[in-house]
């Protein structure tokens, strides 16, 4: 019988500073046996600092404070001492071994553990169903893991932490690369693991899976713990306002109205999109769409509906399979990337860290690397022209740092996005596709690149938004159109009230 | 049976087109000289490959994990210098000597501790690789690559660029019947069908094997499931450098002599059949039954063109055409599967 309350997870009067700089100040957080913990902040708020102190990757002698499981006082020195006494943290990037099987992936702590021990396939194939099936996640425990789609790796992931029976168990913005349904199925298991009497730590961005989910938050601001509370004294606004120290309100600029009146500047007909997985195979029956000057267009669905495959054709990077584009009433030839960027129209990533950056260079380096061509003479660079372009983009998306010699990887990651979206900025586009822009990227640095789309609309620039998060399609765009099964089925006007209507025709049929 | 199953399923599908591969290649050879399908051919080719073999089991698995040893052969060749060195000392001057001149007051080593002697050389080699690699955060490929030169230099240096000889005069002077005996004279190929059998259990039948591909598959996956990654890697790091030390000592225990061009070139072979065997380059998976192939067929081509009689300066050309010519076919297939 526990007789006293102690919490499953304690961590008390954290500091800790890299140089000058502090990254912690007295940092309190206590989270209870089967209660969901959520805690955010803003990027570099200090989150992931708290959390690689709670992973052991930051050794309790680099930094001040206690930290106590069950009651008990821990010294973490490694991710295996946090892993012996019941910590186990999901980290946001996938990190799956894509060579080995669902199964090996699942029991992987325990491999390790038993490493001097024989494999014993078919015995590990048992145990890893039996895993899935106590915590009714559906994965195919033989099924080789580079088969599985980005949501199954987050699954699995989470699994292979609770794999270990821990006391706590972290989830580091477990939901940034999942939509709808999967969300829910992620949901699910959450709410498993609260009757199991697990503690759970969630950081996230998403207000709305904070006001579902969670039976107590923690706010985190420039290192200190600016509120905490249960769930019946926060609601979205006290967070929001806490988290920026603002009020939402203003988190989506008003649209620009002229695009009504205005010319079709950009036009596509009869698009064939390609199925990049099977050569010569339509992926999307053919649509057609017309875009006014200063126009946002959105494109609304769910994952795997085809929005992020549009986007590559529009833009070169997918051949067209059949179709026609016109940009100021002119048929233009797009066979491949230069094609799109020579008829003005430009493109950013959803997938920043694969297709979007340069993690070794600069932050100059990395806004011009596309318009190098602008910044040189006789192909030679001038360093005096790279300097202005890239201090006047750096200005105009309020990157920070200011710094454009610093190194990329010293950026949050809200202000890396920024620069991915000033990349594809300085060509200088008219037709801007943006797909994500926003994902994984904290409150501020949201408004600031709402701030720049309607800025560029109201220039006259026309733009194509993908965006899984329906509040901000609707709130951005004039109009969204909507993909599913492999069609386009309809559209709904850009309004926030809109969001039911845009749902239902997302996932199909009536609730 | 998991991953085993399927792996061993596209393993399967993989291996019975690299046997008919293998077939055509000994058929090819076969029909334009039939000595070279004789055992005694055949055995030859095998012996062939045994001293680059028992350098390649370590590596295969040092590659599974995702990091490299390009040094090898020049760990070899110091290693061997070295064993044979202390040896040898107690007969006569190690260099500058005679063949044999066997002398019975002089303080000996066995030859059989030469191999351990061997191994631990190049145990030591490894484990400044993985210091390099691990605690100084140098890519692998140029650590060792700067190993490479070292070792190269110093095998070479150490021995005056002479020959060191007489390796068991000694011991066949103390012993003869153990020096004629079966198990001396195929001592080679007895350590490395162990070496093999060792590698094989640690890859794919122990634990051990699923942690290191999963290093080599995703290291932060492996970091985050409680793997202390740099540990087991510099494990790996010293036991290639110690297979590659073993590969050299016993290459001259099998000659009784070792010149200081030994282990030019394994590192290539060795990668070669490595690779050609369908571990990955890039980590993550792994196999010593796919090494053994690579091995068999690199070291059935080198041979097959000797008894054939093709020019020696296009024998390293047409090799070297063939291994492009199968990763290309491998990649390829690997693509559309």
């Amino acid at each position: 019988m526990a007789t006293k309350q102690s919490f499953a997870l304690e961590m008390k009067d954290i500091s800790k500073s890299f140089g000058n700089t502090v990254a912690l100040r007295n940092v309190n957080l206590k989270v209870s046996r089967g209660s969901v913990h959520g805690l955010i902040g803003q990027n570099g708020a200090g989150k992931s600092t708290l959390m690689k102190i709670l992973s052991g990757l930051y050794s309790h002698d680099t930094y001040e404070g206690l930290t106590f499981v069950d009651g008990k006082e821990v010294k973490l020195k490694s991710a295996l001492d946090a892993q012996a006494v019941g910590i186990a943290i999901v980290p946001q990037e996938i990190t799956v071994a894509d060579t080995l099987s669902v199964a090996d992936n699942l029991l992987l702590p325990a491999l390790n553990e038993g490493r001097s021990k024989l494999y014993r396939a078919s015995a590990n194939l048992e145990k890893a169903k039996l895993v899935l099936k106590d915590f009714d996640i559906a994965l195919d425990a033989s099924a080789l893991a580079a088969t599985l789609t980005l949501v199954q790796k987050q699954i699995l992931m989470i699994a292979r932490a609770l794999s270990l029976n821990p006391e706590v168990l972290v989830l580091d913005e477990p939901t940034s690369s999942l939509t709808g349904d999967e969300i829910e199925n992620l949901f699910g298991v959450v709410h498993s693991l609260r009757e199991r009497g697990i503690a759970t730590v969630f950081i996230t961005h998403k207000m709305d899976e904070i006001l579902t989910l969670c039976d107590f938050v923690s706010i985190l601001r420039d290192g200190e713990v600016v509120f905490e509370g249960e769930r019946s004294v926060f609601d979205a606004d006290i967070l929001v306002s806490k988290m920026i120290g603002r009020n939402l309100g203003d988190l989506y600029p008003q649209k620009n109205k002229m695009e009504l009146k205005s010319d079709v500047v950009f036009e596509v007909e009869n698009l064939h999109v390609p199925d990049p997985k099977r050569r010569g195979k339509a992926l999307l029956e053919p649509f057609s769409f017309e875009l006014r000057r200063g126009e946002i267009l959105g494109i609304g669905g769910l994952v795997g509906s085809g929005r992020t495959e549009i986007l590559k054709t529009i833009f070169g990077e997918y051949r067209k399979l059949g179709g026609k584009i016109r940009s100021g009433g002119n048929e233009v030839t797009v066979q491949n990337i230069q094609d799109a960027i020579g008829n003005g129209i430009g493109y950013l990533t959803e997938d920043r860290k694969v297709e979007g950056l340069f993690f070794n260079l600069r932050v100059k380096q990395n806004f011009s690397a596309s318009v190098l061509h602008l910044l040189s003479r006789f192909d030679f660079l001038i360093k005096v022209l790279e300097n202005r372009k890239v201090r006047e983009y750096v200005e105009k998306l309020r990157v920070k740092p200011q710094d454009s010699n610093a190194p990329l990887t010293s950026l949050s990651g809200g202000n890396q996005q920024k620069v991915v979206l000033g990349k594809s900025l300085m060509t200088e586009p008219k037709i801007l596709l943006l797909d994500e822009p926003t994902k994984g990227v904290d409150i501020a640095s949201k408004a600031e690149i709402y701030r720049t789309m309607v800025n560029y609309a109201e220039s006259g620039v026309s733009i194509v938004l993908v965006s899984s998060e329906f509040p901000e399609l609707l709130a951005m765009s004039n109009r969204v159109l909507v993909f599913r099964n492999g069609k386009m089925i309809g559209e709904v006007e850009g309004k926030l009230e809109n969001e039911r209507d845009l749902m239902l025709m997302s996932i199909g049929g009536s609730k | 049976m998991s991953s085993a199953l399927i792996s061993g399923r596209s393993g399967l599908r993989n291996s019975s087109s690299r046997v008919a591969f293998l077939i055509l290649v000994l058929g090819f050879f076969g029909l334009q000289n039939s000595a070279f399908l004789s055992s005694a051919s055949i055995l030859a080719v095998f012996q062939g490959l045994v001293f680059v073999g028992i350098a390649s089991v370590f590596l295969t698995i040092l590659i599974t994990s995702g990091e490299f040893d390009i040094s090898v052969g020049a760990n070899a060749a110091l290693s061997g210098t070295i064993a044979a060195y202390f040896v040898v000392r107690g007969d006569h001057e190690p260099w500058n000597g005679p063949s044999s001149t066997y002398n019975p007051d002089g303080e000996h080593v066995s030859p059989f501790i030469g191999l351990l002697i061997g191994a631990l050389v190049g145990a030591v080699i490894g484990f400044i690789n993985a210091a390099v690699v691990l605690l100084g955060k140098v890519p692998s490929f140029i650590a060792t690559i700067g190993m490479l030169f070292a070792a190269k230099s110093l095998a070479t240096y150490i021995p005056e660029g002479k020959p060191i000889r007489g390796y068991y005069d000694h011991g066949r002077a103390s012993n003869p019947d153990l020096f004629n005996s079966f198990f001396v004279k195929n001592l080679s190929i007895i350590i490395f069908l162990v070496l093999l059998v060792i590698g094989h259990v640690i890859l794919k039948r122990m634990n051990f094997g699923r942690v290191v591909a999963a290093i080599g598959s995703n290291k932060e996956a492996a970091r985050t499931s409680g793997v202390q990654v740099a540990k087991m890697k510099a494990v790996l790091f010293v036991a290639t450098g110690a297979g590659a030390g073993l590969a050299g000592a016993v290459s001259v225990f099998h000659f009784g002599a070792i010149y200081f061009s030994l282990g030019s070139g394994w590192e290539l072979t060795a990668i070669a059949a490595i690779v050609l065997g369908g571990t990955s380059l890039f980590g993550g998976r792994g196999t010593i039954i796919g090494l053994i192939y690579g091995l068999f067929l690199m070291q059935s081509i080198a041979s097959g063109m000797v008894s054939v009689g093709i020019d020696p300066w296009w024998q390293t050309v047409i090799t070297g055409a063939i291994v492009l010519f199968t990763l290309v076919i491998e990649r390829v297939r690997e693509r559309f599967k």
